[in-house]
């Protein structure tokens, strides 16, 4: 879909058709649910975040800019959700939820699928927990979200350059720690 | 060029955001520069790896609880619009009064559910012979009450009702056939295509049942808005409803269909043969 036509339809929320946010939320709620799961490893956190950045799309929807694209204007909200999410479970004294998410992802295996792509999931899971939660954040923006890399410096208020360094050491940092995992698991 | 404007390009080289000549370049450098060809090795191995983490599905009731409130924020715009409804913050009070029901019949069913819940409680509260049977029998009856609150509310004029009606009716474990009949009414009669999206998720709870399969399978010809052809399409080849392969079939001849519930419907049929 063109972000483009994204951009229209946000606008057209924006001017009080609100019921066209439902195109928007069939097109982006997938990709952020995983967005969020990748972030969080809790399948019901993230569906609460994932509704929490659409009760926020509606909430500040007259601020919402035409000229900048509809996904990343979103993306800006989940970060935001996101790090009211982590502020909460600090506060609550929670345990970290990973786990949660490998325990579930283990017990769910697809079809015919191999023993070797199941082991490869859980180290790279396990490696990409020793990132910091910037990197981690960006380097899943850059991968999986479909964002350029001068959107997420909009997205994060710095250079496209500085995004590109980011993304550089994270997946040297998580190369090697799942590397060294892998070594672990095979000697 | 040196290692440090090589490795510089190493993202872009990895995510095929240079051009040819840049491409080159790199090549021939990490071909005779071990230490940049096992940086690149590394960010390779850390960017396939990625590939492997799957697309997660989110349960359905997500997307009831995205068009609730959907309704609920148009409904008060509506009503604001309409002088209605006074500016300001709203009392509790006032949140009780917009969510109770307005007629006798649906109001009737829900007191009777709270005193049912009530009663529970007590002697859930209480310890003594006789419990167990007791609960199961109560149990039953808020099984029963909570059907009988969803027929109801699915059957009010209002969409924000209907869509509770359905939220009502996915906590039911195992529907009666008079649930079922509304469910598939919302699903194939109702004027509001956020209703037959809910429609569709509260049926998805019941996919195991052999009448709301073939039922699913019967509704997809009949609907007429993208959206909720989209998410049957997707739920058919879900549960992979083999029967449903005709009616794809159906809707991709359709010239005056949409490209993208084409699209979505020969997905689906690869899906399921």
């Amino acid at each position: 879909m063109a972000p483009h036509d994204d951009s229209l339809i946000m606008t057209g929320v924006r001017e009080g058709e609100v019921e066209k946010l439902a195109i928007l939320f069939e097109r982006h709620h997938l990709p952020l649910y995983n967005f969020f799961l990748r972030l969080t490893g809790n399948g019901a956190a993230s569906e609460d975040l994932v509704q929490d950045v659409f009760v926020r799309i509606l909430k500040y929807r007259s601020t919402y800019q035409a000229q900048s694209p509809f996904a990343v204007w979103m993306y800006q909200i989940a970060r935001n959700a996101h790090i009211d999410f982590l502020r909460k479970r600090r506060d609550k004294d929670t345990v970290p939820l990973d786990d949660q998410w490998a325990e579930a992802a283990s017990h769910e295996p697809q079809p015919g699928e191999a023993l070797e792509t199941q082991r490869d999931r859980a180290l790279i899971r396990k490696a990409l927990d020793s990132l910091p939660e910037n990197k981690r954040e960006i380097l899943f923006l850059s991968r999986f979200q479909n964002l350029k890399y001068r959107d997420i410096a909009k997205l994060q208020g710095c250079s496209e350059g500085a995004v590109k360094t980011i993304v550089h050491r994270a997946l040297k940092d998580l190369g090697r720690a799942y590397a060294a995992l892998q070594e672990g698991v095979t000697s | 060029m040196n290692c440090r404007n090589i490795q510089e390009r190493l993202v872009d080289y990895l995510t095929g955001d240079d051009d040819p000549v840049a491409r080159n370049e790199i090549q021939e450098h990490v071909g005779s520069c071990a230490a940049c060809r096992e940086e690149l090795e590394t960010m390779t191995l850390a960017w396939t790896k990625l590939g492997v983490l799957p697309e997660q599905k989110p349960g359905p009731a997500l997307r009831t609880r995205f068009y609730t409130m959907l309704e609920t924020y148009k409904g008060r715009m509506d009503e604001e619009a309409a002088g209605t409804e006074r500016r300001g913050r709203v009392r509790l009070a006032d949140r009780f009064a917009a969510w109770w029901p307005k007629t006798p019949a649906p109001q009737m069913a829900l007191s009777a559910l709270f005193l049912a819940a009530g009663v529970m409680a007590g002697i859930l509260l209480t310890p003594g012979p006789g419990r167990s049977v007791a609960i199961a029998r109560l149990e039953a009856e808020v099984r029963d009450m909570r059907q009988q609150v969803s027929l109801s509310l699915l059957d009010r004029a209002s969409p924000s009702d209907r869509l509770s009606g359905l939220s009502a009716a996915s906590q039911v474990r195992d529907p009666n056939p008079r649930t079922l009949e509304a469910l598939f009414k919302a699903l194939n009669e109702d004027s509001n295509t956020n209703v037959r999206l809910a429609a569709v998720d509260a049926l998805y709870l019941f996919r195991d049942n052999a009448r709301v399969r073939e039922g699913l399978v019967g509704s997809l010809t009949r609907q007429t808005s993208p959206l909720v052809q989209i998410a049957l399409i997707n739920l058919l080849a879900d549960i992979k409803e083999t029967r449903a392969a005709e009616a794809l079939k159906s809707l991709i001849a359709d010239r005056e269909l949409r490209p993208e519930v084409r699209q979505k419907a020969e997905w689906g049929l690869l899906k399921l043969i």
